[in-house]
């Protein structure tokens, strides 16, 4: 069969389609610097883009109502003049406080009200939402499941068991740490985010620890996850049955679904290396990611090694989802749909979904914390609360529309 | 050999061994200095099977595949083909036994400078449905990229040839998840051949495609054969087409090799009878042997030449 019968059978092949290398294609007229320029930033595109503008509008949107709403009253120009004011925002002590955590200026008191309180909690939400939609993102490559969530190794329950012991069984204890010149007491709730992330880490560890046997699966990965979800979630239940106040009840409740209520810049220090961290190594290994999508026996033969790049992505995503639990609690379902709907936006490459993530994860985060400050003010219920009102139904949304939900 | 690409120029062929082969094996000076630049391919006492069985699959065997020539394995169903091109792939890892690419043990390449030489193509391939299919094709060069570069101008002409080779030009842009399953075969053996490995494994690959695509797959394969000095080794579920394409062919049967050699030598009707349990005439035509199945032998397992599904495949 010559070439052209083949082409008139195929219908849709243009000679030009064949004689076009595809360097003139993708790079336009312009070669060399512009060239690898285009080249370079190849998968920005229009959905991406579209995407990328809309979440930073809601962003901005949501931010703008958090910082001018609540207790202390301004007007939506007050609290826009103080986010900018310049002696505030040029201010080097200022910064100094916010980041390195040394003694707040003098400033106005909308100033101090809408930096010190309300700005850093916009912060907290759009740090959080980044960790938990690429983190889940990570998670349903590895497992190859679009279902999957940060959470899905088994990482909540371990933080969520690890937040009870602390919050009731060893309530009392505390720990003292030397130093050379002076000793300092720490209680232990005081070191909770720590413990929190502690515990969702060795949870994960645990839960890999189970699932090897020459190696691990994307199914045995996730039984295992949920072996360890359930026996810790009874756990975590037998512990509330033995708490003797509602005060720690409500807590631990605060923890386990999720809160930004009362987080402050010290959230944003703790949170903000790890984020950094782990989203520039989850963005760089957008390539692994990819080829992980192609099933184990594809990327083996590509040349990966698949157990070494499942691990290392599922600590990154770990370590993400850990962050975002040291300083907001166990916020569900960000990471489960952040993901799914950058993926229908932009398409399954990673480097897009990444990148969408990025902002479409603060977006969701962020609106729903300005629901859960405002719905039923002046009462703050859990973010956490909000995310998983607006999750279930999207799902049963999805569910209806799409035949073949799960699969990437 | 990312120059190299799919040219027959023998003098650029000698590149490939020398430079990144400095470890300390260099037991093999015969295949260094062999001329034509294909690889030598072969396995040495192969034990392997799968980990949760006690039994391996593939007891004991050996395969030197005749370098630059088409190798087809054929065998009825659970006869062990495909777990030994498995073996050999270093996919499954073997009990016992050596494989080798140029002289050079398997484990000793690492894991991506095996994947320059050393291509598979498996049965059960899943790509998302958004990618497209020359994004497909571009992850063949993941073994020649290192963790962070981007695709270098090197990676872009071994695309291109890989796409053109498996004729899939027209179909470039398209999504994967929109293409037939023939298409979608072309798809990922293009991916394969942007790999430019000097072996490659295919498993199965015209299994479940319409013999137009059949034929456009077997041809790629006549191609890399006759255009470069690709070494190809398949695993065919159909005899006739291993006994009209393939220059050796070697037959399974309960993980054991029973006969090797030309299509002429090992097609034949006594070995149809003993190894596929069925009654057919063998004749030979300018194609190579021609098989008509005539009627199943006995009750045995594996003798339903009409492609009755598997139970418990390999």
């Amino acid at each position: 069969m010559t070439e052209e019968e083949r082409a008139s059978e195929d219908g849709d092949r243009s000679l030009a389609d064949r004689t076009t290398p595809w360097r003139a294609r993708e790079t336009g007229a312009g070669g060399g610097l512009t060239g690898r320029l285009v080249r370079r930033f190849a998968w920005l595109d229009a959905p991406l883009f579209a995407l990328i503008l809309g979440s930073t509008a809601v962003v901005v949107v949501g931010g703008l109502v958090q910082v001018s709403m609540g207790s202390y009253e301004m007007t939506i120009g007050q609290a826009w003049a103080a986010v900018f004011n310049p002696n505030v925002l040029f201010d080097p002590q200022a910064w100094d406080a916010f980041l390195l955590g040394e003694a707040v200026p003098e400033m106005r008191t909308e100033s101090l009200i809408v930096w010190n309180i309300r700005l850093p909690r916009v912060l907290v939400a759009v740090l959080v939402g980044m960790n938990l939609a690429v983190s889940g993102a990570i998670f349903q490559a590895v497992t190859r499941n679009e279902l999957a969530s940060p959470f899905i190794l088994g990482v909540s329950s371990g933080a969520g068991l690890a937040i009870l012991l602390t919050l009731v069984a060893f309530a009392g204890v505390t720990l003292v740490v030397p130093l050379v010149v002076t000793e300092i007491t720490l209680g232990l709730s005081a070191l909770l985010p720590v413990i929190a992330a502690i515990g969702g880490i060795a949870a994960f560890l645990l839960v890999y620890a189970i699932a090897w046997k020459n190696g691990t699966s994307p199914v045995r990965l996730v039984l295992a996850g949920v072996i360890v979800s359930t026996v810790f979630g009874s756990l975590q239940t037998a512990m509330f049955f033995f708490a003797d106040n509602i005060g720690v009840v409500q807590s631990a409740i605060q923890w386990t679904t999720g809160s930004l209520t009362g987080v402050d810049w010290e959230q944003v220090r703790i949170a903000i290396p790890w984020t950094v961290f782990g989203l520039a190594l989850a963005i760089l290994s957008d390539r692994q990611l990819n080829v992980l999508l192609l099933g184990e026996s594809t990327a083996k033969s590509l040349g990966m090694r698949v157990e070494r790049a499942r691990f290392g992505l599922s600590a990154v995503a770990v370590l993400l989802a850990a962050a975002s639990i040291a300083v907001a609690g166990i916020v569900s379902f960000v990471g489960l749909i952040v993901p799914h709907v950058v993926r229908n936006v932009v398409g399954s490459d990673y480097r897009k979904l990444l990148i969408g993530c990025l902002f479409a994860g603060p977006a969701l985060m962020v609106a729903a914390d300005v629901g859960a400050r405002l719905a039923l003010r002046p009462t703050q219920i859990p973010v956490g609360i909000v995310t998983g009102l607006v999750g279930g139904p999207y799902f049963l949304y999805l569910m209806r529309r799409q035949e073949n939900l799960g699969e990437i | 050999m990312g120059e190299r690409g799919f040219a027959t120029d023998g003098g650029v062929g000698s590149t490939l061994g020398g430079d990144d082969d400095g470890d300390g094996t260099d037991d093999s000076p015969a295949t260094d200095s062999d001329g034509g630049g294909a690889s030598e391919f072969g396995g040495e006492d192969i034990v392997v099977g799968y980990p949760n069985a006690d039994e391996p699959v593939v007891d004991g065997e050996s395969i030197r595949v005749p370098p630059g020539e088409v190798t087809a394995l054929v065998g009825p169903n659970g006869s062990g083909k495909s777990t030994l091109l498995k073996g050999l792939a270093d996919q499954l890892s073997l009990d016992r036994g050596t494989v080798r690419v140029d002289g050079t043990e398997v484990h000793e390449l690492g894991a991506k400078r095996l994947a320059r030489k050393l291509g598979l193509l498996s049965q059960d391939n899943a790509a998302p449905n958004s990618i497209t299919v020359e994004k497909l094709v571009a992850h063949g060069r993941y073994p020649h990229r290192g963790a962070f570069e981007s695709l270098s101008d090197a990676d872009r002409d071994a695309i291109d040839r890989a796409i053109s080779m498996a004729g899939v030009d027209h179909l470039r842009d398209r999504e994967v998840g929109s293409l037939s399953g023939g298409q979608q075969q072309l798809a990922w053996i293009a991916m394969a051949l942007a790999q430019e490995t000097d072996v490659l494994l295919l498993d199965e690959p015209t299994t479940f495609l319409d013999l137009r695509h059949q034929l456009q797959v077997m041809e790629i394969v006549e191609r890399l054969r006759d255009e470069s000095e690709t070494t190809v080794v398949l695993v065919l579920h159909d005899i006739e087409q291993a006994a009209q394409y393939a220059d050796h062919v070697v037959a399974l049967e309960d993980g054991a090799i029973c006969a090797r050699g030309s299509p002429e030598s090992v097609v034949t009707e006594g070995l149809l009878a003993d190894v596929f349990g069925i009654d057919a005439a063998v004749t030979r035509t300018d194609h190579g042997p021609q098989v008509t199945p005539l009627r199943a032998l006995g009750d045995g397992d594996g003798g339903n030449e009409t492609g009755e599904s598997d139970g418990a495949e390999e």
